[in-house]
């Protein structure tokens, strides 16, 4: 469902032509558990953006469920966002004037979902990662580990197909980081396709398959064995 | 969907209140300096409108400015058609200083006949005005402008007291209301003898000079005013040797002047108007480049283009029209002011309420939207990245 065919993206830096990726050659299939890994510079960021659709790619094939985004303009792009991707961010990304619940409730509303369904549904999806009960505290009356699971039933909200997670333990100490994980985990036994973005080898041991990036290419992809 | 950009607007406006106060300033001065002046200037106008209707407004006041110059005794039987003059009265006039208690009180003595008041729309508040006996008998009565009995005839009961005119007896016979100042002078600093009896006195000019005739409808005064005009031309030496204007004339000029007036000074208030919008796009473009995070968070969740747009152009319509409704109740309070400390009885207008609150929602509009845009248009990428 997510296919990558010689994908190039350059940026210019000063005069300079920085070549972010170089020919990536990517597949993942629906339900699929992913890491991708490499140290800073790597190119990982980038390809995080190109498959959220928040960045284009320079040159090559980015096809999602079989459409090339090429095809796509502006608004059909934040259309993808809204309904089949899940942001989940290293520094949560929540709004800060807003509580738990509106937080959530956001990607509801650019999806035109009605005020009591998407109240209901923010609900729900607070109750599933646990913080029912700080449903109406704003993001600098939680914790880190709480916010990250704000952020998580907020990625959920329109039942997206891919949880898209940058970094999603890295502001987070090690036992709310593995609480974090956890709840990844359970996505992904739900049907949900989950892609980590990490510099930590420990977090990508979580997955079942591991791509490491280096210089904007792939040097390695294989599948994990877990006992 | 429109309720809820209303409601993240509204959340964003009550998170920076101060702010928003202090960004709509501007806006909230504007709109009330113009509703202010829209209010005052259209209250003058009125208010002169009323006084001038109060003097008649079938009046024609025809006057001989050239020293030499006078109009022959039967001259209004030369106006064709003389079914359109209802009325008329000749005015001659004299002055007589008194002096009270050291003070010299000027008193202007009018020669007129016993129509001038209901040309004039002139009534009294005690006794009558001169009637047609008194003009037949040349009678040595007197009607008195309202400031007069207190100033010469203190302290006692003014109807058939005696009051001296240049050494003359004349009895008391009314008093006229007060009328104020208009180009015949101060009207309640005047008194009014038979004309025929003041010709005989010392220092009256009985040249025919001064006419106040009432046409016989308000439709027939152009009519009747270009009668009297080509006649005058035709015996007067020069146009400047006479005037003749109708009091709708007046009204007229006077009522474009103050309409010009009020305009032009509405005009200068609306700058401030402008001004303030100019204020509310800078601090909107500072809002979009300090919320760039959130407007990357949103694009990332999906908003799209058309829905930033919409939340910050609904923001910055709203601190505009808080402006204005602010600027509104500030202007109701300030004619309130106006009210309470003069006599003038100053109205807010729905012409102007309806005017500034469309003008300040268009300033949101108008200096919103450029923010609004660069906030719709910010890659979301980049907007992410921002701290």
């Amino acid at each position: 469902m997510i296919r990558l065919e010689n994908v190039t993206k350059r940026y210019l830096m000063g005069d300079n032509v920085v070549k972010a990726l170089d020919g990536i050659d990517i597949q993942i299939e629906e339900g699929e558990m992913v890491a991708i890994v490499g140290p800073s510079g790597s190119g990982k960021s980038t390809l995080m953006n190109i498959i959220g659709c928040l960045d284009v790619v320079t040159s090559g094939l980015y096809e999602l469920n079989k459409i090339s985004i090429k095809d796509y303009d502006q608004d059909e792009l934040a259309d993808i966002r809204n309904q089949q991707i899940g942001f989940v961010f290293q520094q949560f990304n929540l709004l800060n004037n807003f509580t738990a619940i509106e937080n959530v409730m956001m990607p509801m509303t650019y999806a035109k979902v009605s005020k009591q369904k998407r109240e209901e549904k923010a609900e729900a999806l607070l109750n599933l990662v646990g913080l029912g009960d700080r449903m109406d505290h704003k993001p600098t009356e939680l914790s880190g580990g709480q916010q990250q699971r704000v952020s998580i039933a907020r990625a959920l909200a329109n039942n997206p197909a891919i949880i898209l997670a940058d970094e999603p333990t890295g502001a987070l100490d090690t036992t709310t980081g593995h609480e974090v994980l956890n709840q990844l985990k359970k996505l992904n036994q739900s049907g949900k396709t989950v892609i980590i973005i990490t510099h930590d080898l420990e977090v990508a041991k979580n997955t079942n398959r591991i791509i490491t990036l280096r210089d904007g290419k792939v040097i390695q992809d294989e599948v994990q064995h877990h006992a | 969907m429109l309720k809820e950009y209303f409601a993240i607007a509204i959340r964003s406006v009550l998170a920076h209140k101060i702010r928003a106060l202090l960004t709509t300033l501007g806006v909230i001065i504007g709109v009330s300096s113009v509703i202010l002046l829209m209010s005052l200037g259209n209250s003058a106008r009125e208010e002169a409108a009323n006084q001038i209707r109060g003097i008649g407004s079938n009046l024609i006041f025809v006057n001989i400015t050239d020293r030499e110059g006078s109009l022959p005794n039967d001259w209004l039987e030369n106006i064709k058609d003389a079914a359109l003059i209802k009325n008329y009265s000749q005015l001659v006039s004299s002055q007589v200083r008194y002096t009270i208690e050291g003070q010299a009180v000027d008193v202007s003595i009018s020669g007129v006949n016993d129509k001038y008041a209901s040309i004039n729309s002139l009534d009294m508040t005690t006794g009558r005005f001169l009637n047609e006996y008194d003009l037949a008998y040349d009678s040595p009565v007197v009607v008195l402008g309202s400031k007069i009995p207190g100033l010469l005839l203190p302290n006692q009961e003014v109807i058939g007291s005696t009051l001296m005119i240049k050494g003359m007896p004349f009895t008391v016979v009314g008093v006229a209301e007060e009328r104020g100042t208009n180009f015949s002078g101060d009207n309640d600093l005047m008194v009014y003898v038979p004309m025929r009896f003041a010709s005989r006195m010392s220092g009256f000019n009985t040249r025919n000079k001064t006419f106040y005739i009432e046409a016989a409808s308000e439709d027939t005064v152009d009519l009747t005013l270009n009668r009297v005009l080509t006649y005058l031309e035709t015996i007067m030496p020069s146009e400047n040797s006479y005037r003749a204007f109708s009091q709708t004339q007046i009204l007229g000029v006077l009522d474009t002047l103050m309409a010009l007036l009020t305009t032009l000074l509405s005009g200068i208030a609306s700058i401030s108007l402008i001004v303030g919008g100019i204020g509310i796009m800078n601090i909107m473009l500072v809002t979009v480049r300090e919320r760039t995070k959130e407007i990357g968070i949103r694009k990332a969740l999906g908003a799209r283009q058309s829905q930033i747009l919409a939340q910050f152009l609904i923001e910055a319509v709203i601190i505009t029209s808080l402006g204005g409704i602010l600027g509104l109740a500030i202007s109701y309070l300030g004619t309130l002011l106006i009210t309470y400390i003069t006599d003038f009885n100053v109205i807010l207008g729905l012409d102007a309420v309806l005017l500034s609150l469309v003008f300040s929602l268009s300033i949101g509009v108008v200096f919103g939207l450029y923010p609004a845009y660069t906030a719709s248009k910010l890659e979301p990428v980049e907007a992410l990245r921002f701290e």
